[in-house]
C-alpha cells in the first residue's frame, strides 16, 4: 500500500459544467504516481484532494462493471484497466466517450444505449411461451454450442465500441456493434429461437448494412468480445435466411426427467453437539 | 424488412459482376502494350476507328449496356447509404431516395440509348 | 439545481476519417469509401464524355481527345484506374470477410485479447499485395504506353 510515489504527471482532464452554460475546457492537474496506480486512481486522487467537483463514473474497479470507459491520450479504454505508466508520456489527456451525449465532466448519458440493447430483445425467446414463462427444466445444450458464443457473452455494456465505431460517430440511428453483437449471441444460442423476432429489428435501413467492417469495435474492446466477428456473422446468417438457404433446426430441447434416482447419502453425524 | 438484406446482396452481387465488366473494358483500354505481348493486337482503342469497329458490334453494345445497369445500381446504392450514415429526417430519406432512383433511370435511359442507337446508325 | 440537457458528444462525419489511434482496417474503410464516391464522381463526366461527345461526330471527338491528353488528366485517369483496383479488391475482401468465411471462429476470449481481424491480418495484406502489383502492372503500361 505504502509504494513510494516517485513519479510525477500531468492529468489534462475535459471539464464541462452544465450549470455555468460554457464550453467544455481542459483543467490541468499535476499528481505524483507510482508504479502499478491506474488512470482510475489518478482520478480518485484528484477528485479526494485536489478538485472534488470532478464527476465521473467508477464502481468496481477491476474491468468487470464496465461503468468507467473513457478516451485517454485518443484512445478508448477502461479507466480502472489502464496503468498510469502504459502510456508512457508525461500528460495524460482525459475525455468523455465520444458519440454520448455529456451529463458532466467524464459522465455521459448512456440512456440511449440501453433502450437500444432493450430493442434488440437479449433474452432467450422459445416459440413455447409457456415453458418460457414457467419453466419446468433446463435446456439441453452441448459444449460445442456453447462455445459458438460463448466468447460474446463476455460484453460488459460499457460503451467503449459505440464510440469507436466510425458510423456510430454520424448515424443517430445505427444499433451500434454492441446491439448487434448481443442480437447476434442471442440468435446464435441454440436454446433461442426468437430470430424472425429479432431481424425485423436489426434489418432496416440503418441496421446491420451499415457496418462496414472498420474493425476499431473490436480492436477496442477491453473484454475481447469482438463484435465485428459477432455482426460478420450475424449478416451471413441473415444473408442466407433471406436466400432461404439456412437450414432449419429446432431450438435446443428440455433436459429430460432424471431416469434414476439420486443415491441416497447417509447424513452425517453433528460434530457439535446439540442442545448443552 | 427483408428487402434491406437484399439490397446488400445486391451490392455484392453487382460488384462481382462489375470487377468481370468493368475489367474487360480497362484491359482493353489501358493494356494495349502488355496484351501486344499475349498477342492480341487492339489497334489504339481511343481512336475513332476503332469506336466506329466496336460500336457496329452487338456484343460491345450489349457489354455497355449491362456495365451500365450494374455500375448504376452499385454506385447510386452506394451512395444512398453513405447519405443515409448522416441521419436525416425520414420525409428527408424519402425525398434522396427518390432523387437518386430518378436521376439513375434518366442516366440508364440516356445513355444505353446511344449505343443502340450507333448501333443501328 | 436546474435539469439541464446533456450535450450532444457526436463525432460526425470527421469521425469517419479519424476519431483515435486505431488500426488498418479501419483506414481501408475510410479509402473504400473515398474511392467510391470518387469513381462515381469519374462516371459521370466519363458518361458525358462518351455520350455527347460521340454522337456529334469525329471533329467533336478528336478535339475532345487532344483536350484530355493533357498530362493533368492522364495523371487523374491514372488515379481513377488505382481508385477502382482498390475498390475491387478491397471490395472482393469485404465480401468474403462480410459473410464470415475469412474471419476466424469464436474463441473464449483469453488475455491479451486479439480480434479475428488481428488474427487474419495475413490475408488483409495479401489483398493489400494484389492491389499493389495491379497499380504497377497499370503503371507500367501508362508509362511505356500511351503517355
Amino acid at each position: 500500500m505504502d509504494v513510494p510515489k516517485t513519479k510525477q504527471i500531468t492529468f489534462r482532464v475535459q471539464r464541462y459544467d452544465p450549470e455555468n452554460g460554457d464550453k467544455p475546457h481542459f483543467q490541468e492537474f499535476t499528481i505524483r504516481y507510482s508504479k502499478g496506480m491506474t488512470v482510475l486512481d489518478g482520478l480518485i486522487y484528484i477528485k479526494e484532494n485536489l478538485d472534488s467537483t470532478l464527476a465521473f463514473r467508477t464502481s468496481c474497479r477491476m474491468a468487470i462493471c464496465g461503468s468507467c470507459g473513457m478516451l485517454v491520450n485518443n484512445y478508448p479504454h477502461l479507466a480502472c484497466h489502464s496503468q498510469i505508466e502504459e502510456f508512457c508520456s508525461e500528460k495524460l489527456t482525459v475525455k468523455p466517450l465520444p458519440n454520448f451525449p455529456i451529463i458532466k465532466d467524464l459522465v455521459v448519458d448512456l440512456m440511449s444505449f440501453f433502450e437500444v440493447h432493450k430493442a434488440i430483445k437479449p433474452w432467450v425467446i422459445r416459440s413455447d411461451s409457456e415453458e418460457m414463462e414457467n419453466p419446468t427444466a433446463e435446456f439441453c445444450q452441448s459444449h460445442e454450442a456453447f462455445e459458438s458464443f460463448l466468447q460474446f457473452t463476455y460484453c460488459v455494456k460499457c460503451g467503449i465500441c459505440v464510440s469507436a465505431c466510425p458510423t456510430s460517430a454520424s448515424d443517430k440511428l445505427f444499433h451500434g456493434p454492441q446491439a448487434l453483437a448481443q442480437c447476434y449471441r442471442y440468435c446464435a444460442d441454440n436454446r433461442d429461437d426468437g430470430a424472425p423476432e429479432r431481424f425485423p429489428v436489426v434489418g432496416t435501413d440503418h441496421g446491420v448494412s451499415h457496418c462496414h467492417l472498420a474493425g476499431a469495435c473490436s480492436e477496442s474492446c477491453p473484454k475481447g468480445v469482438d463484435p465485428a466477428l459477432a455482426i460478420q456473422l450475424l449478416k451471413r446468417r441473415m444473408s442466407s435466411q433471406a436466400l432461404g438457404l439456412s437450414k432449419k433446426e429446432p431450438p435446443a430441447p428440455k433436459a429430460p426427467p432424471p431416469t434414476q434416482s439420486k443415491p441416497k447419502i447417509p447424513f452425517p453425524e453433528f460434530t457439535v453437539k446439540q442442545g448443552k | 424488412m427483408r428487402r434491406y438484406t437484399y439490397l446488400w446482396l445486391m451490392q455484392l452481387v453487382t460488384g462481382v459482376f462489375i470487377a468481370v465488366l468493368l475489367g474487360i473494358h480497362m484491359v482493353v483500354q489501358h493494356l494495349e502494350d502488355i496484351l501486344l505481348f499475349f498477342g492480341v493486337n487492339l489497334n489504339d482503342p481511343t481512336s475513332w476507328q476503332s469506336m466506329i469497329e466496336r460500336s457496329r458490334q452487338a456484343v460491345w453494345a450489349g457489354i455497355y449496356i449491362a456495365l451500365l445497369v450494374v455500375v448504376l445500381s452499385h454506385a447510386l446504392n452506394g451512395l444512398r447509404n453513405v447519405i443515409l450514415e448522416l441521419t436525416p429526417s425520414p420525409r428527408a430519406e424519402r425525398v434522396i431516395t427518390g432523387t437518386i432512383m430518378a436521376l439513375g433511370i434518366v442516366v440508364f435511359l440516356w445513355a444505353s440509348y446511344v449505343p443502340i442507337a450507333l448501333l443501328y446508325s | 439545481m436546474k435539469p439541464t440537457k446533456p450535450r450532444p458528444n457526436y463525432l460526425g462525419p470527421v469521425g469517419w476519417v479519424w476519431a483515435g489511434n486505431y488500426k488498418l482496417e479501419r483506414y481501408l474503410y475510410i479509402l473504400h469509401r473515398i474511392t467510391g464516391l470518387g469513381i462515381l464522381l469519374f462516371l459521370l463526366f466519363h458518361l458525358t464524355a462518351t455520350t455527347f461527345f460521340r454522337i456529334q461526330g469525329e471533329a467533336v471527338w478528336n478535339s475532345a481527345m487532344g483536350f484530355l491528353s493533357n498530362p493533368l488528366f492522364k495523371i487523374g485517369e491514372f488515379l481513377v484506374v488505382v481508385a477502382f483496383v482498390f475498390h475491387m479488391v478491397n471490395g472482393f475482401r469485404l465480401i468474403l470477410q462480410e459473410l464470415g468465411f475469412l474471419m476466424s471462429k469464436p474463441v473464449p476470449p483469453i488475455y491479451p485479447y486479439s480480434d479475428s481481424l488481428r488474427r487474419k491480418r495475413r490475408w488483409t495484406m495479401a489483398f493489400i499485395g494484389i492491389i499493389i502489383v495491379l497499380c504497377l502492372v497499370f503503371f507500367y503500361d501508362f508509362i511505356v504506353g500511351g503517355w
